[in-house]
């Protein structure tokens, strides 16, 4: 298999720490930058992240334009937080009110395109808890310094939090390596050249996320590498290893459901492109099992696969950016 | 620095709007790990943070310690430290990450000191948005190997190693605000280990056991007496020892502190001590060693110093009440090489020494405020002369 992509569009943080330069950049080509942080009860980590990324990419290098947060309904105090230290927080079901209101991460991504101002967008995961400004300008120097590039993503050590202060020294990736890359190994070997296609940070041009549909849930990472790399070709796409993420760690069975929602994802894009044909149509059920009182009892999860479709197609945005 | 005393209490409302600078200095340098003898990341961090700060100048010196330089407006005038110490008690083991409320910091460390280093590493920031400038230049050190076995042999090698005079110094700690401490008691931290060699078969139920030993050792420590005049005192801070519930201890320590404010009396308390524990290696079949970890000499500013009043002035134009006790820190060396200083908490907090400290976000403007307040009154030359 060709690998040139991961020797040609493949960095490392400390490649872009000339802050300073990336202003200068991004003032050169005229571009403004918004950070979105989609969230739901996220109290303990979301102040940290505005903190940070207002202090070291607004006050002291003036890389980022806004922050925004969209919330899918917390009951936590993650807005009244996030707004204390100024980001502008929305709602997911208050932007676009006229349309059908879902709940998911995809969604919040999807409605900040319609309420950020920026030509470059970029998406961070808002539990994360050794935050450092480099997981936003890593993400946005390829963007500002190479012309070719529309999309970044980055990838990352991945220990994960046990309990509530020590650490396990691997873990994480589970999906990723049980689901994704079986799945592009199958069907798409040049995509496994990227490493962590699930991380939820990612950064990339406005004109490229608005021609993209949104799955409103976990699918959103499959779909865009997947959308994107058939739209603009895998060369548009860069990839920034930013060291080490400290993340939540999830059950089985929440990652159970989140592969169940990749694959669904995947699937509906192999039978788009005829690359597969399915004879019946697929469930939209994930069914899992508990023990309780010495009887296995399903667990039904409705999963509906719903897309959103590419944000240009919306007339509300179009009038907004006047888009024609 | 302009003559005039700033106006504090305008000038700590103003630190609040660059509240998100201060916070990501202390949050991202508390969380690299520093634990004594193992500060250089940290060290690294704070070197990196006043670079990217535009600081006029920042080095390490011989011994590692990390030092930024705020070129002052008259060159002949000696420079005014800064000093916050970069280790923390805890080791690499923990996550050291912080969470940050809507009023709160929380954190390993946060307290002593990763608050006194994240102010040390704003102030290049916070001087230039209040558009403070001083005739002094200013010198920010971040000192290593304060704490514990460290012995504050960063701020000796810093002070040694530094050849010109120093016009006065703030030593800044997290916690608490309204503590003014200008003098520094003599002391003595020691050790005192006991092993007893283990026996083999059923003679082991016959021997010493090691921690019954140590208890009886605190017994004859504490009927030592401890003169209230000069003020003193034996502080038994820590104690370990044995291996599991059912079995003869084979070995124990026990760590503690001579404070006085005389320097005899800790010796002469040492002395003491050292003779139980010689008294105990002759009557018992068992080890004890006594080890000196390190040791202060008492220092002290007058409380009618012109910098110790200054600083209460300073502290009642914030309406902060000074509270002083003696200080065992960096301000001990500094007030020992005769450089006249002051040790001054940030803002108030809880849960010290655990996993879960705590401080307050908004007494941290008044802290800070009351810091340049100080280094202003140094700057008009109440240490002068």
């Amino acid at each position: 298999m060709d690998n040139s992509w991961l020797q040609k569009n493949t960095f490392y943080h400390s490649q872009f720490s000339n802050l300073e330069h990336l202003v200068l950049e991004k003032r050169r080509k005229g571009l403004s930058i918004s950070l979105c942080l989609p969230t739901l009860n996220e109290e303990k980590t979301i102040a940290k992240e505005i903190i940070i990324m207002k202090s070291e990419l607004m006050t002291r290098f003036p890389l980022l334009d806004e922050i925004i947060v969209v919330d899918s309904g917390s009951t936590d105090r993650t807005l009244e937080i996030a707004a204390e230290y100024g980001a502008d927080v929305y709602t997911a079901s208050d932007i676009l009110p006229d349309l059908k209101d879902f709940k998911g991460k995809g969604e919040n991504l999807w409605k900040a395109l319609y309420v950020t101002r920026g030509d470059i967008i970029v998406y961070l995961d808002a539990d994360i808890k050794n935050v450092h400004h480099r997981f936003v300008y890593a993400l946005v120097a390829p963007l500002l310094l190479y012309d070719h590039i529309r999309y970044s993503k980055a990838f990352y050590d991945r220990p994960i939090s046990v309990g509530d202060q020590r650490l396990r020294p691997t873990g994480g990736g589970r999906v990723t390596e049980l689901v994704i890359r079986p799945l592009f190994s199958l069907f798409f070997p040049e995509l496994t050249q990227i490493i962590q296609p699930l991380s939820g940070e990612y950064a990339g041009f406005r004109s490229v996320f608005e021609k993209i549909p949104f799955p409103i849930g976990y699918g959103i990472e499959t779909s865009m590498i997947l959308d994107i790399s058939a739209k603009w070709g895998l060369d548009a796409i860069a990839q920034v290893d930013l060291d080490r993420r400290i993340h939540r760690n999830q059950s089985t069975k929440a990652l159970g459901k989140m592969a169940f929602v990749i694959m669904q994802t995947f699937l509906k894009r192999l039978v788009t492109r005829g690359q597969i044909t399915l004879q019946d149509e697929l469930f939209n059920e994930m069914i899992q099992y508990s023990l309780k009182d010495n009887e296995y009892c399903p667990e039904i999860h409705q999963i509906g696969g719903h897309e959103r479709p590419p944000m240009i197609e919306i007339p509300a945005y179009r009038k907004k950016f006047q888009r024609s | 620095m302009d003559l005039k005393p700033p106006d504090l209490p305008d000038i700590a409302r103003r630190i609040a709007d660059i509240r998100e600078v201060i916070i990501a200095n202390i949050v991202l340098l508390g969380q690299v790990p520093a634990p004594t003898f193992h500060e250089s990341r940290k060290a690294a961090a704070f070197c990196e943070r006043l670079n990217e700060s535009q600081i006029d100048e920042c080095t390490t010196d011989g011994y590692n310690n990390p030092i930024g330089i705020i070129r002052g407006s008259a060159p002949s005038k000696p420079p005014i430290f800064l000093v916050a110490h970069l280790d923390t008690f805890f080791d690499k083991e923990i996550i050291y990450n912080f969470t940050v409320g809507k009023t709160y910091i929380e954190g390993p460390g946060l307290l002593d000191n990763s608050v006194g280093v994240g102010v040390l590493a704003s102030m290049p920031q916070i001087l230039r948005f209040l558009d403070l400038r001083f005739e002094s230049d200013i010198v920010l050190a971040g000192v290593i190997q304060s704490l514990g076995h460290g012995n504050l042999r960063g701020i000796r090698h810093l002070l040694k190693t530094w050849v010109t005079p120093i016009r006065g110094a703030i030593s800044i700690e997290g916690v608490e605000l309204g503590r003014l401490n200008y003098f520094s008691d003599g002391m003595i931290r020691c050790e005192i280990q006991c092993s007893v060699n283990p026996a083999t078969g059923f003679t082991e139920k016959h021997q010493p056991n090691a921690i019954l030993v140590l208890n009886e050792m605190i017994n004859q420590i504490m009927e030592l007496g401890v003169p209230q005049r000069p003020r003193s005192q034996i502080i038994i801070g820590k104690i370990s020892g044995g291996i599991t519930h059912g079995r003869m201890a084979h070995h124990a320590s026990l760590g503690m502190e001579i404070h006085s404010d005389a320097m005899r009396v800790v010796k002469s308390l040492y002395q003491k001590i050292k003779d139980i524990v010689d008294g105990f290696n002759q009557e018992y079949d068992v080890n004890l060693k006594l080890k000196i970890i390190s040791n202060l000499h008492a220092a002290r500013l007058k409380f009618n110093h012109p910098l110790v009043k200054s600083a209460v002035e300073v502290m009642q134009q914030l309406k902060l009440k000074p509270v002083s006790e003696a200080s065992e820190s960096e301000l001990s060396i500094l007030l020992a090489r005769g450089i006249p200083s002051v040790t001054l908490g940030i803002t108030h907090g809880e849960n010290k020494y655990e996993e879960n400290a705590r401080v307050k976000i908004q007494p941290m403007f008044k802290g800070i405020a009351q810091i340049l307040g100080v280094m202003a009154a140094i700057d008009r030359g109440v240490c002068d002369g």
